[in-house]
């Protein structure tokens, strides 16, 4: 008779990286870094978001940001004409980032001396919501063309966001982009949410943003 | 196709699970995947010999169980599949529920020999 023997394992997949997101969320509290997971999907305007956070802070803080993209440099450029610290990460193909790739970034980054560091995830709604990067705070960007149904299609995603940012406001005459319903929608899923409307273009909004991720930081230093 | 980078952290485990349980060779190895989860069996079962090959695992065979996806409605309190009734509660019509179970990814057992 064979020797068959079943071993029971029962481990979540998603177990690993979690216990590798906790432990950078650890050193990076201990080290007084404020790690913000910024997601969306591709076009949203998330770097020209980012371009606008960082003029509102670089003088109050030191900023470090990881572009990642599937392939090209464009964001990084982007993003290095404003003088921040900036690395640019290929995922190889790869649609989300989970905690290894992102403390890889950290270390290519080098993060001594930095307050904020911004992680420009891939753009993409769906798995980037799944796996934790080890970072402090979670936001997303929702532009105006994209509709305010998205809630309803994503709802991983807008679960777990601590700050919903919905961009391109200045373009809203042109949508049928209803605000209230898209508020209300993120609320059922997620009464925490705080729901920005913004424009990275004309920079409408950006001062309510930059204070929220001012009192993260202040907030997460202090819990040292 | 994100079930690559997930099938890597399968064979990871399975092999150092494997080792510290002193076993050489795996027939089967056993996965429980929620019908709600954003992982494919299909996907899963296709790149599995690749994350597998030169490892403790190469030549085991794949076993995947679904597990059933569960709503609990907010009004009538009514457990329902979310996915069979399209999000709509078969008791009162309500659309306001909480998911109980189906995103599972779970890595349930190796059969050994």
């Amino acid at each position: 008779m064979d020797a068959f023997k079943v071993l029971e394992i029962k481990k979540s997949v998603y177990e690993g990286n979690d216990e590798r997101a906790d432990s950078l969320r650890a050193e990076l509290r201990n080290d007084g870094i404020f790690l913000l997971n910024l997601m969306s999907s591709p076009g949203s305007g998330k770097t020209t978001t980012i371009v606008r956070t960082i003029e509102a802070l670089r003088d109050e803080m030191a900023i470090g940001i990881m572009e990642a993209d599937i392939d090209s440099d464009v964001d990084a450029r982007a993003v290095a004409r404003t003088g921040a610290r900036v690395i640019q990460l290929h995922s190889g193909g790869m649609c989300h980032l989970d905690a290894e790739m992102t403390k890889q970034g950290l270390s290519g980054l080098g993060t001594r001396g930095l307050d904020l560091v911004i992680l420009e995830n891939i753009g993409n709604l769906i798995c980037t919501a799944e796996f934790d990067t080890g970072a402090s705070g979670n936001a997303m960007v929702l532009s105006v063309p994209e509709g305010d149904d998205k809630p309803l299609k994503y709802p991983p995603m807008f679960s777990l966001v601590d700050v919903v940012l919905v961009n391109k406001m200045d373009a809203i005459g042109f949508f049928d982009f209803d605000l209230e319903a898209f508020s209300a929608r993120v609320m059922r899923l997620n009464p925490k949410a705080r729901v920005i409307p913004i424009s990275a273009k004309t920079g409408e909004g950006i001062g309510g943003w930059a204070d929220w991720i001012r009192g993260e930081v202040k907030a997460w230093k202090g819990a040292r | 196709m994100h079930e690559l980078g997930a099938v890597f952290e399968i064979v990871r485990t399975v092999e150092s699970f494997a080792r510290a349980n002193g076993v050489t060779k795996v027939d089967t190895l056993v996965l429980q995947i929620g019908e709600l989860s954003s992982m494919i069996p299909k996907y899963i079962e296709d790149c599995f010999p690749a994350a597998a090959d030169g490892t403790l695992l190469q030549g085991t065979k794949l076993r995947i169980e679904t597990l059933p996806g569960n709503a609990l409605c907010t009004s009538c309190k009514a457990v329902f599949n979310p996915i069979e009734n399209s999000g709509v509660c078969p008791g009162c019509g309500g659309e306001d529920w909480t998911l109980l179970s189906g995103k599972e990814f779970l890595i349930k057992e190796i059969i050994a020999c």
